[in-house]
């Protein structure tokens, strides 16, 4: 899906990937590894969509660098969970 | 060579100063309980909020024309900080220069301070939830690394002798990643990194988006073309894409404005055509970094 008006959107559903059925995204990382211009980032749970004071046991895919998204889709495609969506736009 | 390796280096390079990497500088700035405060958090420093502002999503304003200008200015202000490190959350005086295999030896031979070790690249693991060991620690670094796991190669052994830190440097480089060596946090020495793009941290803010994290080396690449056979394994080897092929010769030429002077591409080169020289000697790319 292309928008002409915003700038790219990469959503995880975390109720499907990461610590929502407790399931630890460590053991997958497939869009971390097919992603080419390696948007996404692993780390420990923090800030305000997620528990703070910081869990060192919970980790968590963040799409971080959104704007070097090519639009490939390949993570979309390939995750297991089908928890990705990326909304694309150039 | 800049005012700060003026100032900071011996022989005219910064990070040939075995003073850097002492353990006097490490205790006056009290960094063993920062470090160990930083890299126990280390892969949540980009999605922390800075200034009360979440990064995540919002990187598209490092392109645009003012206001990117002053979110560059301010990540830059933070990296390039001379002040003693306050907040073990933010990448303070973390800022680095790419070291070709020549001076990374001599890094590890004279100055490194013991114990060395190798851990698992970090922005490899976050990034790409991969463990592979390339990153050479020194001193007060390698003692927080020994309480941090997930950091600890599981096959090989990880603390080194100099010895054994050089053959592995040059495994890396041979391999075809980038020599760095980094203030973590200024004055600090403690990495010795063998990078790979776009997955380093610290390269990617240039790359991608103008930021200086990163100075480019003394050093720049320049070429043989009569040794040259043409087989173009310099073009895919370098990291910077900053050989191309001529389109009329069909040669590759070194574009010195894009080189980083990293000097990997010498080893793709069979008939050793490719060789670095000092960045001074070009009066087009001195004192640019």
């Amino acid at each position: 899906m292309t928008d002409v008006s915003g700038k790219t959107r990469i959503r995880i559903d975390y109720s499907l990937c990461g610590d929502g059925r407790g399931v630890d995204p460590r053991g997958c990382c497939i869009c971390l590894r097919t992603c080419e211009p390696a948007v996404f980032l692993l780390h420990q749970t923090v800030g305000a969509l997620q528990p703070d004071p910081f869990d060192p046991q919970i980790w968590r895919v963040t799409a971080l660098w959104q704007s070097l998204c090519t639009g490939c889709m390949k993570c979309a495609e390939l995750c297991p969970q089908t928890a990705i969506s990326v909304r694309y736009s150039r | 060579m800049c005012d700060h390796c003026m100032k900071h280096g011996a022989g005219g390079k910064w990070y040939l100063n075995a003073k850097s990497y002492s353990e006097e500088v490490a205790a006056r700035y009290d960094l063993r309980a920062f470090l160990a405060e930083q890299y126990r958090n280390f892969e949540q420093i980009s999605v922390r909020k800075v200034a009360g502002f979440s990064p995540v999503g919002h990187d598209h304003l490092f392109r645009m024309p003012i206001i990117g200008r002053i979110v560059r200015r301010t990540a830059e202000r933070m990296l390039h900080s001379t002040r003693p490190p306050r907040n073990p959350f933010r990448p303070e005086g973390h800022i680095g220069q790419v070291v070709p295999l020549e001076d990374a030896v001599a890094i590890l031979q004279t100055c490194a301070a013991e114990p060395i070790i190798e851990k698992n690249c970090m922005c490899r693991y976050m990034t790409r939830g991969e463990k592979e060991a390339c990153c050479i620690n020194f001193g007060v670094m390698s003692e927080i690394i020994d309480k941090l796991p997930r950091f600890i190669p599981e096959k090989e052994k990880y603390h080194l002798s100099r010895a054994e830190a050089v053959r592995r440097f040059t495994e890396h480089n041979q391999k075809g990643y980038i020599g760095t060596i980094w203030y973590g946090p200024y004055p600090y020495i403690n990495n010795l990194c063998s990078c790979k793009s776009p997955e380093c941290a610290g390269i990617r803010p240039r790359m991608d988006f103008g930021i200086m994290s990163i100075h480019k080396a003394e050093y720049v690449a320049d070429m043989h073309q009569g040794l040259c056979r043409g087989c173009l394994q310099c073009v895919e080897r370098c990291p910077f894409r900053a050989i191309e092929v001529d389109r009329g010769t069909g040669r590759p030429a070194v574009d010195q404005e894009k080189c980083y002077g990293c000097g990997v591409c010498r080893h793709a080169c069979d008939t050793r055509a490719l060789f670095l020289v000092p960045r001074s000697e070009r009066p087009a790319l001195a004192g640019r970094y």
